[in-house]
């Protein structure tokens, strides 16, 4: 057992919200485990990719490795899929049938340019930031409300959303794009746009019920930021490690207050910015007795430091609980990690997120490159991101690991050259197919085949029909949703999207904490409650119920079925012929093509309505597991 | 048993699937989710009552209080005391008008409020001693329904499926119904499966029509067509599948046919009429009021019925609300009627079908209420009470509990406990003992720890147990 009661009495007569802040600071007696040889402590090597028989360094060191184990690599996968893996992957959305016929073209030619040339356009595609930014967004815990009772809304978190999709489209430096979310508006002279990133601290859970403990709640905040900026950064479990549980190597007591008190004197302030562009304030929900609510100003939710008289000390909280003070600590970081000198002058929390950029920082290179090498193959060189303690999982390349972390380093944090880099490699190019059911695929012999995640799933289906809006950024909209959905928390209702806004993405669609959108929800959207740096995949029967029933994946089906018959008309080999293209990006095999032909044959006896058959006929191609696949 | 969380931590599509097929029969049983002994309880039906219930005008009478009607509160018991709304330096105890009589063979205290749960003070067991640290909704509300006060974390009924497996082949092994005045503060985090897995959550059933989302076919497609869709579906699948060998797709097809079962089970669920009229009358389906919430309240327990009775593991049933800060007497009477009657019939129902015996029922909120009169600033006269986290009252009955005892007193007036303390830790740790599990035990890893929904605390309360 990692847990062990701990010496906590509880007691009916005792001060309410006494106990609470024991339960939850005990969250605070933080105890990353740091052995002082684990590997993730270590010193980033430099490493010499091994002669292994590729020039590609990725490769090299993954053949080397499949070489000792006697495995061999499989080989490329054929164009189309490569295509379609490259496009889900880098823009989360599926490549026309038009932009195959040109990619299969020009891979006729030349495949090495075919490729390359592709990779570049889509690195330099405005989708490419949305479909990262959808990755940091889950580690931000992005959400646009506060999740307690109330659940009041933040109709400007977007502002920060798009921050973020802005930053990575223009590869804003990882260490910029870092610092100034921590702690941008203690740079000299802060500019709007590094204050709309400190945003970041602003996206935790909010409690405001009445009679509520202030400082127990602010207390609450300061330890989940703390948290937080340990799990992106650092790859530390410090939310969830219990206080007694690892009692030597541990992060002491003392050093989490430490580290606490970067966060300890900050100030919730929200800023008036002027944006580039007048949005529309139809998107803005109306309270129940509201007429009409007035001409926002704009105001993005940003982090600033107290004024000095105002300064808080930070106390070792007793057991955990923050009424009880032990010794007074100033902000630092734990012994076991790289030494963090705070310049005269400088603000704390500023020397905290350059301190995470220092050479001599193993953590945040290898957790960020392992983060970004988990969206390409499924699965990271660590398997568990937010865990790089001992009790997490052991690299399956250290020596690549390492050398994407030190060229990361080196590169200037370019998280554009590194996914090139990546993608550019014979093993992401790999095959997918599962030769050997039996064999793990931790040496990486193969691709791997990966479920899409939540927004991608309706992405997908909304350009495959043609009904996609590719807008990107602005107020979030609101899909239809049936109202003992929407209605079910004490709050406002949901103001359904018109027109265009209801076909945009997956990211786009309002995210309010009492009520998850239930398509998202079933594909494992993460219920932003805390950091998330690995999504779950499950398979459930509810998923095949919302790929069958959901009404906006029917208009799917149903629009993309029309089209088709106004195309072929009862040509309908031609026509599913046409809809394999456009949601899968291939033809059909003649088995495939049978076993479809006889289906519409019979929806076709069954409804009498040749147009329906066809609609009939695209939803069970919506429907395959492979347009929910990237392979 | 390190290795073996170890797999579960790292293999969460595989666990998934492992369970899914050990549902289907297809892969033996190896134990690693199986209860930890013999269960006495294999299902429950958790009667949610958010807003938190007023104990002394339901279950616990404190004539004492109503002596002192009208005076200012000891000043002992107030200190360090905070409230949401009272104002306590000029609160005074408010005594009840609810006339009490003792009931069945064991003499258990109700109040006329409750005409028909009293003919079951025999089977139930209530708990007068309930206590915990959280004195608003939501926070209770999650303690209450996860064991820890912030969000995040799975509800008692994710963890319970996580541990046993649905037991219904063709419905969802945890559904959540509700009758709602103001709405559920938590919303959807109320049935969360929090940081387990999304298929441990509970599903929403919605009062009328189709009752879970997604379960009808579109207005166009014909069950036929439906029937015809998904054939071709695995066929295309299956085809896939020999040549790309990608194990998902084994279970996609899998769960196309659960989700094709469960369009035709679903309906049969929520369709009535194989039920007697004197079963309808008896649950008060036919009662009509101008909310329509007694009707709404009987539907849903005499689904609750139909959903364990076809294998559902887990129900909870929310009823909204029970937050009387102002006209306490009619307001309380009000959710009185919408329930005692249906929730008297549930448990004579179970019984008669022989399926108390392994049917957990619980009855509670989130904490009770002030014996103070809530004076809050604003209010011309005091005729409700505040919330109340240091003593409420709840009852449990089946599934192994021992009926027809009082367990736990509370002070004179009714402000702390007296005997018997049982903290919602407590209580979560007796649930789980009773479907077999040791609170300690049952654990997921997730972000590099070990979580119980009994966290560091709880302990089985005994002298509850058959």
């Amino acid at each position: 057992m990692y847990t062990e009661t701990l010496p906590l009495t509880f007691s009916p007569k005792m001060k309410a919200g006494h106990l609470i802040a024991k339960a939850i600071l005990m969250i605070g007696l933080i105890t990353p485990v740091i052995a002082d040889d684990h590997w993730a402590y270590q010193p980033i090597q430099n490493p010499t990719p091994p002669a292994s028989g590729s020039q590609n360094p990725i490769d090299a060191f993954v053949l080397a490795k499949l070489k000792e184990a006697n495995f061999k690599p499989s080989p490329e996968a054929p164009p189309h899929i490569l295509l379609r893996r490259a496009h889900l992957d880098l823009t989360g959305l599926p490549p026309t049938p038009e932009e195959m016929t040109a990619f299969q073209k020009a891979w006729k030619t030349d495949p090495q340019s075919a490729w390359a040339d592709k990779v570049d356009a889509l690195l330099g595609s405005p989708h490419f930031g949305e479909q990262w930014a959808k990755h940091w967004l889950d580690i931000a815990r992005y959400a646009e409300s506060d999740g307690y009772l109330g659940d009041t809304l933040r109709h400007w978190a977007w502002i920060y959303r798009d921050w973020v999709i802005n930053s990575i489209n223009s590869d804003q430096p990882f260490d910029q794009f870092s610092i100034e979310q921590l702690a941008g508006d203690l740079l000299p002279n802060a500019s709007q746009s590094q204050k709309i990133a400190t945003g970041f601290h602003r996206n935790n859970l909010k409690n405001t019920e009445a009679g509520l403990d202030k400082e127990l709640a602010r207390t609450k905040q300061v330890v989940d930021r703390a948290a937080t900026t340990g799990n992106a950064w650092l790859g530390l479990t410090m939310a969830c490690a219990e206080c007694h549980d690892h009692k030597h190597d541990a992060i002491s007591h003392e050093e989490f207050f430490q580290f606490y008190a970067f966060f300890n004197n900050t100030k919730d302030s929200d800023i008036s910015v002027k944006l580039d562009k007048e949005w529309p304030i139809t998107t803005i929900e109306k309270k129940k007795d509201e007429k009409e609510p007035s001409k926002p100003t704009p105001k993005a939710q940003a982090l600033s430091i107290l004024p000095e008289k105002e300064w808080r000390k930070t106390h070792v909280h007793i057991r955990g609980d923050y009424t009880r003070h032990g010794e007074e600590v100033t902000p630092g970081v734990p012994a076991a990690m790289h030494p963090l000198t705070i310049a005269e002058g400088e603000p704390p929390r500023l020397a905290l997120a350059r301190w995470l950029f220092a050479d001599d920082n193993p953590l945040t290179p290898r957790v960020t490159v392992n983060q970004i090498w988990q969206k390409l193959f499924g699965t990271g060189i660590v398997a568990t991101p937010d865990d790089f303690g001992t009790h997490g999982a052991r690299p399956s390349h250290p020596l690549l690991l390492d050398w994407l972390a030190s060229s990361f380093r080196d590169s200037g944090w370019s998280r554009k050259k590194l996914i090139r880099e990546i993608v550019m490699s014979d093993t992401y190019r790999q095959s997918s197919t599962n030769t050997y059911p039996d064999r793990p695929n931790d040496l990486l012999w193969r691709q791997n085949s990966v479920r899409v995640n939540a927004e991608t799933v309706r992405d997908i289906h909304l350009v495959a029909s043609g009904l996609f809006t590719p807008t990107v950024g602005g107020p979030s909209v609101h899909p239809p949703l049936p109202s003992f959905v929407s209605d079910v928390g004490r709050s406002v209702k949901w103001p359904e999207s018109k027109g265009p806004n209801r076909y945009r993405r997956g990211m786009y669609i309002f995210l309010k904490r009492t009520v998850l959108y239930p398509m998202l929800t079933a594909f494992d959207a993460p219920d932003t409650s805390s950091s998330c740096s690995r999504r779950e995949v499950t398979n459930t029967p509810m998923q095949a119920l919302t790929l069958l029933n959901d009404p906006v994946f029917f208009e799917c089906a149903d629009a993309l079925g029309k089209e088709l018959y106004r195309k072929h008309g009862d040509d309908a080999d031609a026509a599913i012929t046409d809809t394999f293209q456009r949601c899968l990006n291939r033809d059909p095999n003649p088995g495939e093509l049978a076993t479809l032909s006889s289906a519409h044959y019979d929806l076709l006896d069954e409804s009498k309505n040749p147009e329906l058959a066809m609609i009939a006929t695209t939803r069970v191609i919506m429907n395959l597991n492979e347009f929910i696949t990237r392979d | 048993m390190a290795s073996r969380r170890r797999f579960l931590s790292s293999g969460i599509g595989s666990l998934a699937l492992a369970s899914m097929l050990r549902d289907d029969g297809l892969l033996a049983d190896d134990s690693f989710q199986a209860p930890h002994f013999a269960p006495k309880a294999k299902r429950c039906i958790y009667l949610f009552m958010e807003g938190g219930p007023s104990q002394m005008d339901l279950f616990d009478p404190k004539p004492k209080l109503n002596e002192m009607d009208g005076q200012a509160m000891p000043e002992s018991l107030l200190e360090g005391v905070k409230f949401a709304f009272t104002e306590k330096e000029t609160a005074r105890l408010l005594g009840s008008p609810r006339t009490f009589k003792k009931y069945g063979q064991c003499g258990m205290d109700m109040s006329d409020l409750l005409p028909h749960l009293s003919d079951h003070a025999d089977d139930i067991a209530l708990i007068r001693s309930m206590y915990c640290d959280q004195f608003n909704h939501l926070p209770g509300q999650l303690l209450m329904l996860t064991g820890t006060p912030f969000r995040g974390a799975p509800t008692l009924g994710s963890w319970l499926n996580y541990g046993l497996g649905s037991s219904s082949k063709d419905l969802p092994g945890y559904v959540a119904m509700t009758t709602l005045g103001r709405g559920l503060p938590g919303g959807a985090a109320s049935w969360s499966s929090g940081f387990l897995p999304s298929n441990y959550s509970g599903a929403l059933f919605r009062n009328e029509g189709s009752p879970v989302l997604n379960l009808a076919n579109p207005d166009k497609i014909s069950p036929e067509m439906q029937r015809r869709t998904i054939e071709a579906v695995n066929d295309l699948n299956r085809q896939r599948f020999s040549e790309t060998a990608n194990p998902e797709i084994a279970s996609r097809i899998k769960n196309y046919e659960l989700a094709y079962r469960m369009q035709s089970a679903a309906p049969e669920l929520i369709d009535l009429s194989d039920e007697t009229e004197a079963t309808k009358e008896a649950y008060g389906l036919n009662r009509e009021d101008k909310t329509g919430f007694q009707a709404s309240y009987a539907r849903n327990c005499l689904l609750a019925r139909r959903l364990v009775e076809r294998g559902t593991r887990f129900v909870t049933l929310f009823l909204s609300t029970w937050d009387q800060h102002s006209k306490l007497d009619s307001e309380l009477a009000k959710n009185a009627k919408i329930s005692d009657q249906p929730v008297a019939a549930l448990l004579q129902d179970l019984k008669d079908r022989g399926l108390l015996d392994e049917t957990l029922v619980v009855w509670g909120g989130e904490f009770g209420r002030t014996p103070l009169g809530e004076n809050r600033s604003g209010f011309k006269t005091v005729t409700g009470r505040d919330h109340h986290p240091y003593s409420f009252s709840m009852w449990m009955a089946g599934g192994g509990i021992k009926g027809g005892q009082t367990l736990g007193s509370t002070d004179e007036i009714g402000w702390g406990v007296e005997k018997d303390p049982v903290h919602i830790h407590d209580l979560h740790a007796t649930i789980l003992h009773l479907f077999g599990f040791d609170h300690e035990e049952l654990t997921y890893r997730f972000q590099g720890r070990d979580f119980r929904l009994t966290d560091v605390h709880g302990k089985v309360v005994k002298k509850l147990l058959a």
